[in-house]
């Protein structure tokens, strides 16, 4: 186990080296003088010439990404030029928005998935299951933006029980801050909810043709208990697996639905500084998000081998 | 030893359906509204004005207009060549890169594919929306850069399909052929293999069109997909978003569009990929037809066929059947017997002749669906049919119990040995936990484990087989069964291990006085420890009696080739070691007449035609079924093939099965 943890701390590594290089390289991507698309247009010679300087832009690519990456590995990512705040702040004000919106969804979307996944196994090709997979596969193709309008529509709009838009922090209100966020982890948790109810009925129906399965009917166990003891841990451990693979496309939907319901989280920063040309933020962004990416799935594989006794002994 | 044979249904045929066709349907008419946006008589979609703003469906704008007074439906149209057009695109710049990728790794694996896919997992290891964000963010929104960034983002997927694939071809033999033949890699690569992906590519990109086109829709709502003045679903929601309560149908056109497209895509795609999908085909679960056990037949009171006290384990003509493609499969097919205390009957048969089948059907272990079960058992004079699946459950475990031919299957991998085998005393005894655990504690000294306490503490896989299945005996020994059935308990181990399980069955029949159905296609450990055989083929009884009189004077050909087919350990090692030609029989489709006459030397015409049904023979207790058994008449006088199995040993009764 040890030597499987320093594989994949190494592994890490290099991968978040690879990270903070594509960060540091997209400003290379802005084209022109990427000092005067910085400044924006109304910057002087010497104004100019003073962002060139900070960003080191007259040194050689290697070394300024060098210098950079000793800021960030130090907490500085610089300082925004239009709102003159450090964008290592900004980040920090807006990240518990985001990670609460994550995990709420994530809790919601797991606390119905799994349920559904088992009633549907149970009887794989019955009534309820063929209920359940048509409408996984409908949650499945319907985009974050469209199923949000159309909850807000719903709930907002037409019964106006919940609020469409809007923040309130947990330690202003915490029941504020549940209803504000519950649309929005509702609409995240849809499609993910669809994700994993399909993964986990094909893998319990997998698991339900085990040897080990039978012998627990011969031994006269009732299908609940077969179902929550026997089938669905050695299930859940492929579930654990594919909620780190699908971390991804959980953030890209954080940041519709930020936009869309207005909460200040750092998909919203990110988006709003993209349009206010503020390139440091977006850069410090995108770089914290695909770092915490990287970090959490590293996480998800240890927690894998914890729960799989197989790997755990395997020395 | 060869793997129990298992009934496939062909693969299945499967009509597309009509949610196949409706979606086909639905994406020709927006491929269709996209092609001819400009010819058709619609205003154009930026005009402004072109009637009252916010306006349901009118003729002159079926879709109403938005809120600046620009036609729906213009805007949808035009929006659908942005959508499909960057699908498009981005689909066939993944395959293009992706596509060659994933032939070089799969083909010549080793070095090159551990690059190729360590590139690839870290290429996977970036949020792909929030990339492309930064990307278009510093390059710049337009149609090419859009296109550019989800085409690149979808290179992994498309490597990891296409290796997949031709890892699967490279292997077959029309491949291995053109290569011995001298054909170069390259040549084989493209000529042989790369047809053959493109089925499943077709399949997958239909797949990666409903994700590329959520993906641009989310760029587009974002703002950050092309630009104004064109329009854009995503867009169009954004924009809609701001006159929700006034008019719905202005966000509500393009979130339906955008459903039923990504839908029509993703049900497509999926369609498609069962069909070339071979792993899949197999696993569809049957559709629930009727009720899983059959009511008992007619004569459902339970006759009791002789006088004195009912038998200990009853088994009146059972029936199991499957319903798969190919019509009902036969796995037991009218099978009886009877079993008392204290003794042990061995059922033997090749692989597939039912034997495992029969003893799953006697305790209703089988699968929910498709399944036809009809006949009898009786434990005590009791119809166990008679019981539902709750008051069943009471019996199993309890006064059935099971041990199964894979000790390395049959444990839960991810739970404790202490955990299962604590569990039947906790839920059928109600002990606590510290009683169910000294209870186990002792179960496993009984049954030869050395420290019993670090055994319950450990894992199945950190276990030998043979302690394994030591474990597997001791939980199905906890509740003090009544009748115990092991299907094939020592196939799977090592030999010097099988002889010590079936001496610790053998005993622990004799200390508890339990009965035993012991399963076995070898004939040497029946011989040992069985009192009666039966003799299973093709889902029937074909012979039964006392396990001596059967071993050393067998009256069916069936039983006497299989006789001969055991392994004597003690003969010349250089005797040859026979077999039963043929293989068994279809079970949804047996023989007519004796079921085994096709691979029977001494099968006349009778035999083909006409069933024999069991006959007492002169020995008590004996039966068979056959038209002209072993030992009556005589072999010179059978037909073709009479030689093949007498030509090296005549005398059956000279075969020994010590091993």
């Amino acid at each position: 186990m040890a030597l499987v943890v320093l594989r994949r701390l190494a592994q890490l590594i290099f991968v978040l080296l690879v990270v903070t290089l594509l960060a540091f390289w997209m400003i290379n991507l802005l084209p022109g003088d990427p000092a005067m698309q910085i400044l924006g247009y109304g910057g002087d010679e010497a104004a100019l010439a003073q962002v060139r300087a900070e960003l080191g832009l007259n040194d050689p690519f290697w070394s300024r990404y060098a210098d950079w990456l000793g800021g960030v590995v130090t907490g500085d990512l610089g300082t925004s030029y239009i709102s003159s705040i450090p964008v290592a702040e900004s980040l920090a004000d807006r990240l518990p928005v985001t990670i609460e919106l994550l995990v709420l969804s994530q809790v919601i979307s797991l606390g119905l998935a799994i349920p559904a996944g088992l009633a549907a196994a149970r009887r794989a090709g019955g009534l309820l299951d063929r209920v359940l997979t048509t409408t996984s596969f409908g949650l499945l193709s319907t985009p974050v933006f469209v199923s949000g309008v159309v909850l807000i529509m719903v709930f907002a709009v037409r019964w106006p029980l919940l609020p469409a838009t809007g923040y309130t922090p947990f330690t202003t209100d915490p029941v504020e801050n549940l209803r504000s966020l519950l649309l929005p982890s509702l609409t995240l948790a849809a499609g993910q909810l669809a994700v994993y109810a399909r993964l986990l009925r094909s893998d319990l129906i997998a698991t339900l043709q085990e040897d080990y399965i039978t012998l627990a009917r011969a031994r006269g166990l009732s299908p609940r208990r077969i179902l929550w003891r026997h089938a669905l841990r050695p299930s859940a451990i492929s579930l654990v697996t594919v909620i780190g693979l699908n971390l991804g496309a959980l953030i890209g939907g954080a940041v519709i639905i930020e936009m869309l319901f207005g909460l200040p989280g750092v998909g919203r920063l990110i988006v709003d500084s993209i349009f206010a040309r503020d390139y440091l933020v977006v850069q410090g962004g995108v770089l914290l998000v695909a770092v915490g990416y990287v970090v959490v799935n590293f996480a998800i594989d240890l927690l894998y081998g914890l729960l799989d006794p197989r790997i755990r002994h395997a020395s | 030893m060869l793997p129990e044979q298992k009934t496939v249904p062909a693969k299945k045929r499967r009509r597309f359906g009509w949610g196949f066709r409706l979606a086909l349907l639905w994406l020709l008419l927006v491929i269709g509204a996209a092609l001819t946006a400009d010819l058709l008589p619609l205003p154009d979609p930026g005009t402004t004005l072109t009637g009252e703003p916010e306006t349901g469906p009118t003729p002159g704008h079926p879709l109403g207009t938005d809120g600046l007074g620009r036609d729906v439906l213009s805007r949808m149209a035009h929006g659908a060549r942005v959508s499909l057009g960057v699908g498009l695109g981005a689909v066939f710049l993944g395959l293009l890169i992706g596509g060659p990728l994933g032939l070089i790794a799969g083909y010549y694996r080793g070095v090159v594919d551990r690059i190729i896919m360590t590139a690839n997992d870290i290429v996977l290891a970036f949020p792909a929306l929030v990339f492309a964000l930064a990307v278009i963010a510093f390059a710049g929104a337009s149609v090419r850069n859009v296109l550019v960034v989800l085409g690149l983002l979808g290179v992994p997927a498309w490597v990891r399909l296409v290796r997949g694939v031709t890892l699967a071809f490279a292997q077959r033999e029309f491949v291995t052929a053109a290569r011995t033949l001298g054909a170069r890699g390259s040549t084989v690569m493209w000529r042989e293999i790369a047809p053959n992906v493109v089925l499943p590519a077709v399949s997958y990109a239909f797949i990666i069109m409903a994700v590329v086109v959520v993906a641009e829709g989310s760029l587009a709502f974002l703002g950050l997909s092309v630009q104004a003045p064109t329009p854009t679903w995503g867009g169009m929601i954004n924009e809609g978003r701001s006159t929700l309560e006034t008019a719905t149908h202005i966000v509500l056109v393009p979130s339906v569009v955008m459903f039923l497209t990504v839908l029509a895509f993703n049900l497509v795609g999926d369609r498609l990929r069962e069909l070339t999908d071979v792993r899949q085909s197999g696993l569809e679960p049957a559709r629930p037809q009727r009720p899983a056990v059959r009511a008992p037949a007619a004569d459902a009171a339970p006759a009791p066929r002789r006088e004195g006290p009912p038998p200990l384990l009853d088994v009146v003509d059972l029936h199991t059947g499957f319903r798969t493609e190919r019509g009902l499969v036969r796995a037991v097919d009218g099978v009886s017997f009877t079993l008392e205390r204290g003794r042990t009957l061995a059922v033997v048969g090749e692989s597939g002749s039912g034997k495992s089948m029969l003893i799953r059907s006697i305790l209703g272990l089988l699968p929910g669906s498709g399944v036809e079960r009809s006949g009898h058992v009786h434990l005590e004079g009791e119809d166990l049919a008679g019981r539902g699946p709750e008051d069943m459950r009471k019996v199993l475990g309890t006064r059935l119990a099971t041990v199964f031919q894979d000790p390395m299957t049959a444990l839960n991998p991810v739970r404790t040995v202490g955990t299962q085998v604590t569990e039947p005393l906790r839920v059928h005894r109600k002990m606590s936990r510290a009683e169910a655990y000294e209870t186990a504690e002792r179960l496993l000294a009984s049954v030869g484990i050395p420290e019993p306490r670090r055994v319950l503490r450990s894992h199945p896989h950190q276990l030998s087989g043979g302690m394994r299945q030591r474990i597997t005996i001791a939980m199905a020994l906890s509740c003090d069964p009544e009748v115990l059935f092991a299907d094939e308990p020592t196939t799977a181990l090592d030999v010097t291990v099988q002889r010590q399980i079936l001496r610790l069955l053998h005993r622990q029949r004799d200390e508890r006085d339990m009965a035993m159905v012991l399963v076995s296609h070898d004939l040497a450990v029946v011989a040992d420890h069985a009192d009666e055989v039966i003799v299973m083929y093709a889902g029937r009884v074909v012979e039964r009696g006392p396990a001596d009189a059967l071993f050393t004077a067998p009256r069916m050909r069936y039983t006497e080739a299989l006789l001969r087919a055991a392994p004597d350990l003690s003969a010349p090692s250089h005797s040859r070691l026979e077999v039963i030609e043929g293989r068994p029989p279809d079970l949804a489709a047996p023989p007519a007449g004796c079921r085994f006459h096709p691979r029977c030397p001494f099968a006349r015409e009778r035999c083909r035609t006409e069933e024999p049904a069991l006959v007492e023979d002169t020995i008590p207790g004996r039966s068979y079924a056959c038209w002209y058994p072993a030992g009556e008449v005589p072999d010179e006088g059978t037909e073709e093939g009479a030689g093949d199995l007498t030509a090296e040993d005549g005398n059956v009764g000279s075969v020994r099965h010590g091993g």
